[in-house]
């Protein structure tokens, strides 16, 4: 990898902890409704994604991808301030705030919004897959999916079909240890997710979700192979997240000082570029960058109007109006 | 006739074929597959997904012969993944396809059912207008053929509760044909009713494209004494109890729904402030179904004209039992409707 690649990488990783310690400080002021889930601890696989997606390409976010959501819009031409404002339920908004966090799509820059039945977009993918390759385009379709996931029948059904029919479906799943407060290894017969997915006979590997550098060049292989025509690809990001459950912190103590001390992926991506003689002013000026920027992008959502009343009713049906009281 | 006709020598007579032979009947599955005939022509985008449609052109023989005209890639098997197969549908309707899905009987609907609530009917809207979902959902239902409480049941009232989807429902072989075309042709998504008792029926199926207005009723029956709301296999079931009121002296007029969501409230109204006496019948379980719905819609607005109160024909509270008698015992006939007409009538 270039050293300018892994900067922008850095700066990256770097926007997504921003955004995610942003929302958090509006969350609990009030200013964020409904509810909280963040992506910190998991910035290396989220920027490696949003790297090598394309505009045409697909992806669905999880959860946790306000992150992904941002940079596509930056990467691709959008604005990454109405990611901020559908978060806060704004007019302004990528879906003038009928979504939210949880269902936040700008198919123009290739987000096609989570599903907040996590995983059913494991279904929906195939369908966007098939499109493309029925249209001959070489498009990826990427589902972002968490380890919990696995669990569902649609995990399974989706693998199976994208086999039999060699369809272009990148799977990201970012197996950061817990589905909510489910271990990983309790919670289905392997910790290791790519064991369970081996069966269906497909490219899958296991990469390490903490290192920037292992991630992009893992997503990038696999959006080749795919691109390529070979069919789909699993990639099994090993991570870790720093957001507990909603009463607080619930795992072993060392286990959180381990992640975050130790295996924290701006730290990390920090150190490479040391190595590579980047100093400390230019890191921290990223940093600040950062920040500056999400700062801009909460301003704008607070100061945003709230959507018109009429979007209460207004596109339930395509051929339909449904009155408003 | 050209010279080289009159040159030949002459055959023998034949019999001539009789004028009726012209406009032979289609069934209900027949047209049917000849809609899906005509949509798969006119629409390059639309592709056909389920269990065993291909080779074997579906469990009622509806997808028979397109899997030889349009061939593997737009005629596609599935295993038995029914939320993947809506799934794919709603990704790839995401992206303009047109996909028309058959799950097998209604009541495997209950493996997608997600997909259909919280995915296919919610997308335009939750996306603020940026996707269509131009997806129809067809699949085999209803009772009376001794299918037993998995392949059997009615299942309009799972979904009444769920704004974004049309429920389209017909009684007949013109209007099945009809619909169906309109249904594919609609950006919305559609789940297309199709009762198992009602495959067989016959009719003069025009042959050309037409379509028949979604959201429309159609007065299946005139009358004035009193109006009965219907749809599918309820209609020719209401046709005959209304029959036999007329030899009561009972003038009825019939409603056949066609849509059921959203379902078209200015036919039915009308019918009901028209004759004041209403039943309404409906093959599914009495409690938040569609006789709930209709009933409480049509006391709430027409309560000046009401003779009387509203009856409800329904299947009773219970799953559809195997055995023929017992499912006869849970399901609605042509008796229970004329009873609630003679009922009715009695205000």
């Amino acid at each position: 990898m270039e050293t300018p690649t892994l900067l922008g990488l850095y700066r990256d990783m770097w926007l997504i902890r921003a955004f995610e310690q942003g929302l958090e400080r509006e969350f609990e002021k009030g200013n964020v409704p409904g509810m909280l889930h963040t992506g910190l601890g998991q910035e290396a696989t989220q920027a490696a994604l949003a790297w090598h997606l394309e505009a045409t390409d697909t992806f669905f976010p999880d959860h946790r991808c306000h992150g992904i959501n941002a940079l596509a819009q930056q990467r691709h031409g959008g604005n990454g301030e109405r990611i901020m404002a559908e978060l806060f339920g704004k007019a302004t908004g990528v879906c003038s705030g009928k979504g939210g966090s949880l269902h936040s799509a700008d198919p123009a820059v290739g987000n096609f919004g989570d599903n907040a039945v996590e995983g059913s977009y494991m279904a929906t993918v195939l369908g966007v897959a098939l499109a493309a390759k029925m249209r001959g385009q070489r498009r990826v379709a990427c589902a972002i999916i968490g380890d919990g996931t696995v669990g569902r029948g649609e995990f399974h059904e989706s693998l199976n079909m994208a086999a039999i029919w060699d369809l272009p479906v990148l799977y990201a799943c970012i197996n950061n240890g817990y589905a909510i407060s489910m271990p990983v290894g309790e919670g289905h017969a392997s910790a290791d997710i790519v064991d369970m997915v081996q069966g269906y006979g497909f490219e899958c590997r296991q990469v390490d979700g903490n290192d920037v550098v292992e991630a992009w060049t893992a997503v990038g292989s696999a959006v080749e192979h795919i691109r390529s025509g070979a069919g789909p690809c699993f990639l099994e990001f090993k991570t870790w997240r720093w957001q507990g459950i909603f009463a607080g912190e619930f795992r072993p103590e060392a286990e959180v000082k381990y992640w975050k001390e130790e295996r924290d992926p701006i730290m990390l991506g920090a150190e490479a570029l040391g190595e590579r003689g980047v100093d400390h002013a230019e890191l921290d000026s990223i940093e600040l960058g950062a920040r500056d920027v999400i700062e801009e992008w909460i301003e704008f959502a607070l100061e945003s109007p709230a959507p018109d009343p009429d979007k209460a009713t207004a596109d339930v049906y395509v051929g339909w109006e449904v009155s408003s009281r | 006739m050209t010279a080289a006709d009159t040159a030949r020598p002459a055959r023998k007579a034949r019999t001539p074929r009789k004028p009726r032979d012209r406009v032979r009947k289609a069934s209900f599955t027949q047209a049917l597959n000849n809609a899906l005939d005509l949509a798969m022509d006119k629409h390059a985008e639309m592709f056909l997904i389920g269990e065993d449609i291909a080779e074997m052109g579906g469990d009622f023989g509806v997808t028979k012969g397109l899997l030889a005209k349009y061939g593997p890639e737009r005629v596609r098997d599935t295993p038995l993944s029914e939320a993947a197969i809506i799934g794919t549908c709603a990704g790839a309707a995401m992206v303009g396809m047109r996909p028309v899905a058959e799950i097998m009987f209604a009541d495997f609907i209950a493996e997608c059912y997600d997909q259909v609530v919280n995915n296919v009917a919610k997308l335009h809207y939750m996306f603020d207008g940026q996707f269509k979902a131009p997806l129809v959902i067809r699949t085999a239902c209803g009772g009376g053929f001794g299918g037993g409480p998995h392949h059997s049941q009615s299942v309009e009232g799972w979904f009444l509760n769920v704004p974004g989807i049309v429920i389209v429902a017909p009684s007949n072989p013109i209007d099945a044909k009809g619909l169906l075309l309109a249904s594919i042709d609609s950006d919305d998504p559609v789940l297309f009713l199709e009762h198992k008792a009602l495959y067989r029926s016959r009719a003069e199926v025009p042959p050309e494209y037409y379509t028949t207005p979604l959201g429309a009723a159609a007065v299946a029956r005139e009358g004035a004494d009193v109006t009965v709301v219907a749809a599918m296999r309820m209609v020719p079931m209401a046709l005959e109890a209304a029959e036999r009121a007329a030899a009561d002296g009972v003038s009825v007029e019939v409603v056949d729904l066609r849509t059921i969501r959203p379902y078209d409230a200015a036919t039915v109204l009308a019918s009901a402030a028209k004759t004041g006496r209403v039943v309404v019948a409906n093959e599914a379980p009495r409690i938040g179904g569609l006789g709930a719905e209709l009933s409480a819609r049509i006391s709430e607005e027409c309560f000046a004209e009401l003779r009387g109160p509203v009856v409800r024909v329904d299947g009773l509270d219970a799953p559809i039992p195997f055995s023929v008698p017992l499912e006869d015992i849970v399901l609605p006939g042509t008796d229970d409707i004329a009873a609630a007409i003679s009922s009715a009538a009695q205000y």
